[in-house]
């Protein structure tokens, strides 16, 4: 008896020894280095050069009113944020290097925002925004609720800061906010400009901490958590069971949350295609390292398998409405079929590319405890 | 893949040798599906003391990170029920647990195999518990808004969580939860519950293979000593007879943590065989069939010290795996380290089956502490050594630190 054992084991062992090897080209001998760069100097550097002057502009744009509280001024207000929260959607993915140690993205965009926390802040006056427990209370969340959920209308709003107790409070935790993202873009930027772009360029071999494992693992994790869930999937109820309206993106300005997401589509498919930041111009990334390999599933070309992919939950998400709340209320099907669309190059991604690639996933479900 | 067959192996021989054992047994004992077990049509299993008390523990660690409204006198009621001069305290927000005469405290390292004689080890992890919860308010409330740092308690982020942690990085709500899984329950039902000293103790053969029921009762004083050790399991199942398929879900103590082992590939099936041995065994003392109860006894032993094992060294090697990273997350290493704290030092109330001891003694696991303790704590621990700490956990048992960590 025992001696079968030891038989199937035998067998089983050698058995998983002769894997077929890939045949064709090394993920080796490609030029990773090239990539690289196109991501460092025509993605992400400007990406983030533009970000931060829409912050700069955001920040003063708040400035502004605070000195002169009018409408005319909180409509300025509202446009510079809506820039900034849309070219912010170009650098979210991003977070390695200075933005992880300063946990950016915690940072800058949570929601749902604490409201509560947030009107605690103000009536109180000494927070200190770099507590970690304070991260749902600042950012591009807070000033959506800030800029638009202080009222049913636009008097109302405006009376926080005018007229009502506490007026300047409200105007001091605005421009509170608006420079702490100021701050910490201008942080990760400089970080760029000022060496890391030359460390993340020449770690350029292969490995779990090579520059690309790791920006390719960042990637696939913004498009899994932050798009595919955070903007589409947790208010559409598809973790919970029941739909969360509430959690949508700029939640409180209604209307906007459609054009964020859209953004952030055009962000990822631009990365994947290494298109340089706001020019059409085609460079290096990830599809030229699948066509050097000529990557392939069930007979088709896994490049195009994902472009066409991308373009699906695009065209799935075009029927969506403008404000997604409004979308999960009215007919939530339409925001599950999107999920279901951005989902399928999950697959693509995370398992056929990164097995091409022969890159490991480095992030695992959170322990939940 | 390959791993699981060659584990078959000795379980294989493991299965040969057992029906061995039932071969020579002349009783064919039943168990039933489900954990019911009926006299005139009237069940005869109970535990809602260990009901109580898992829940009387869980109102405890939540009212441990309620900084609005916890104060140390409040807490230190909810571990005793009773108030600083003894009178009774209603300090539970469910009021079935301010009626109940049961409490934590009582129970904590109070096995009657472990520390009917050895009262002042008893007293000192009693104690040891108050002062982690005392420490909560005295050290980390009013540090609730500060930054964590080196020597300095506070707030520190651990991906989009937030954890509050003492002066040396440790989580002291971790640290009472985590331990309590061993010195509450693990204890309670390994060492008192399943012991032949109690099952067997006074007259409770005889009772039992008489069916004479305890006073008041519709049970065998033998039967309901087993039932409690089933309780600090499964006492609060959505289904009491039926747990396995909310298996996890149903507490954050010992509960969770079969079935979150029970989920990793290497140990599947280990929370149902642990079932299945609570099932045989109780049927068994129906039956008079005491051999096979103690056999199933010493299957829980084992199983449930597994569990314990491999959730230690699952958050050593989580903790070592973080700190390597080129930049740390120190917030998630700090609270994967913290529950490997409470699972470490709830390894002294494990037992190794058919012997007098558990895995590793209260001296070895002392001194694990003490490592993750020195000098500024885990502000300053040494991946290495936490990977030795796993290796001296892993030597005692037959899994290994790849099994257990993944």
């Amino acid at each position: 008896m025992k001696k079968f054992v030891v038989l199937i084991v035998t067998v089983f062992i050698v058995w998983s020894c002769t894997d077929n090897g890939p045949s064709g080209p090394s993920p080796d001998d490609f030029d990773r280095e090239a990539i690289l760069v196109n991501w460092a100097d025509n993605i992400i550097i400007p990406a983030f050069t533009h970000f931060s002057e829409t912050t700069a502009q955001l920040h003063t744009s708040a400035q502004n009113f605070s000195a002169e509280h009018t409408q005319q001024n909180l409509d300025v207000l509202r446009d510079s944020w809506k820039s900034a929260y849309l070219a912010y959607q170009h650098v979210s993915m991003f977070e390695m290097g200075e933005a992880m140690q300063l946990r950016y993205r915690d940072n800058l965009n949570i929601y749902p925002t604490d409201t509560s926390e947030i009107e605690d802040n103000i009536a109180e006056g000494n927070y200190n925004l770099e507590l970690p427990s304070l991260n749902n209370s600042q950012g591009f969340p807070a000033l959506d609720y800030l800029l638009y959920g202080l009222g049913e209308n636009d008097s109302e709003i405006m009376a926080n800061y005018t007229s009502n107790s506490g007026a300047e409070n409200y105007r001091t935790y605005l421009t509170d906010l608006t420079q702490r993202i100021d701050d910490l873009t201008t942080q990760v930027l400089e970080s760029w400009t000022s060496g890391y772009r030359d460390e993340f360029v020449s770690n350029s071999g292969n490995g779990s901490n090579s520059s690309l494992d790791m920006m390719v693992n960042d990637y696939i994790y913004y498009y899994e958590k932050h798009l595919r869930a955070g903007k589409i999937g947790i208010p559409a109820g598809v973790f919970s069971g029941t739909p969360l309206s509430s959690h949508v993106e700029a939640y409180y300005s209604q209307g906007f949350s459609k054009a964020l997401f859209n953004q952030a589509l055009t962000a990822s498919i631009n990365f994947f295609n290494g298109t340089h930041f706001e020019a059409e111009v085609d460079g290096q990334s990830l599809d030229d390292y699948l066509d050097y390999l000529n990557t392939m599933k069930d007979g088709a070309d896994l490049t195009s398998l994902i472009n066409n992919q991308f373009q699906e939950a695009r065209t799935e998400a075009e029927n969506l409405n403008a404000d997604f709340a409004a979308q999960v209320e009215n007919d939530n099907s339409q925001m599950l079929s999107t999920y279901d669309e951005l989902q399928r190059n999950v697959v693509y991604m995370k398992v056929d590319m990164l097995q091409a690639l022969n890159i490991n996933v480095d992030y695992v479900d959170a322990d939940g405890d | 893949m390959r791993l699981t067959k060659i584990l078959l192996l000795p379980l294989l021989t493991l299965a040969l040798i057992s029906c061995d054992n039932g071969n020579d047994d002349n009783t064919e004992i039943d168990a039933p599906a489900t954990y019911e077990f009926t006299r005139n049509g009237e069940s005869t299993v109970s535990f809602t003391g260990q009901t109580t008390r898992i829940q009387m523990a869980s109102e405890l660690i939540s009212a441990m990170m309620d900084f609005d409204n916890s104060t140390e006198e409040l807490l230190l009621e909810m571990y005793r029920n009773e108030t600083a001069s003894g009178g009774d305290a209603n300090p539970f927000e469910n009021p079935a647990l301010n009626e109940a005469t049961k409490n934590i405290k009582g129970k904590v390292a109070a096995s009657t195999y472990y520390f009917s004689s050895n009262t002042q080890l008893s007293a000192e992890i009693k104690n040891q518990f108050e002062a982690w919860i005392s420490a909560q308010i005295d050290e980390v409330f009013p540090n609730e808004n500060t930054l964590a740092e080196s020597g300095q308690p506070g707030q520190i982020a651990d991906g989009s969580s937030t954890r509050y942690v003492n002066a040396k990085g440790f989580e002291y709500n971790q640290l009472v939860g985590k331990s309590l899984i061993g010195a509450l329950m693990a204890d309670q039902m390994l060492n008192n519950y399943l012991s032949t000293t109690v099952l067997d103790a006074g007259t409770n053969r005889e009772d039992n293979n008489n069916g004479t029921l305890a006073e008041g009762s519709n049970y065998t004083n033998m039967e309901h000593k087993w039932d409690e050790a089933y309780g600090y399991l499964f006492g609060t199942a959505t289904d009491l007879a039926n747990p396995m398929p909310t298996l996890g879900q149903d507490d954050d103590f010992l509960n969770k943590y079969l079935g979150r082992v029970d989920g990793d590939d290497d140990f599947a099936g280990i929370a149902q065989e642990t079932f299945d041995a609570f099932k045989l065994g109780r049927a068994a003392i129906e039956a008079g069939a005491y051999d096979v109860r103690d056999e199933q006894a010493q299957i829980i032993r084992e199983n449930i010290s597994i569990v314990i094992a491999v959730r230690a060294v699952y958050y050593l090697e989580s903790g070592k795996n973080g700190l390597e990273e080129s930049s740390p997350d120190y917030g998630a290493v700090f609270h994967d380290l913290s529950e490997a704290y409470g699972f470490l030092y709830s390894l002294q109330f494990t037992r190794v089956p058919g012997s007098d001891s558990p895995y590793l003694s209260t001296e070895e696991i002392n001194g694990m502490l003490a490592q993750l303790e020195a000098g500024n704590g885990l502000w300053d621990i040494e991946p290495s050594v936490l990977g030795e700490m796993s290796e001296t956990i892993a030597a005692q048992f037959e899994f290994t630190i790849e099994q257990a960590a993944n």
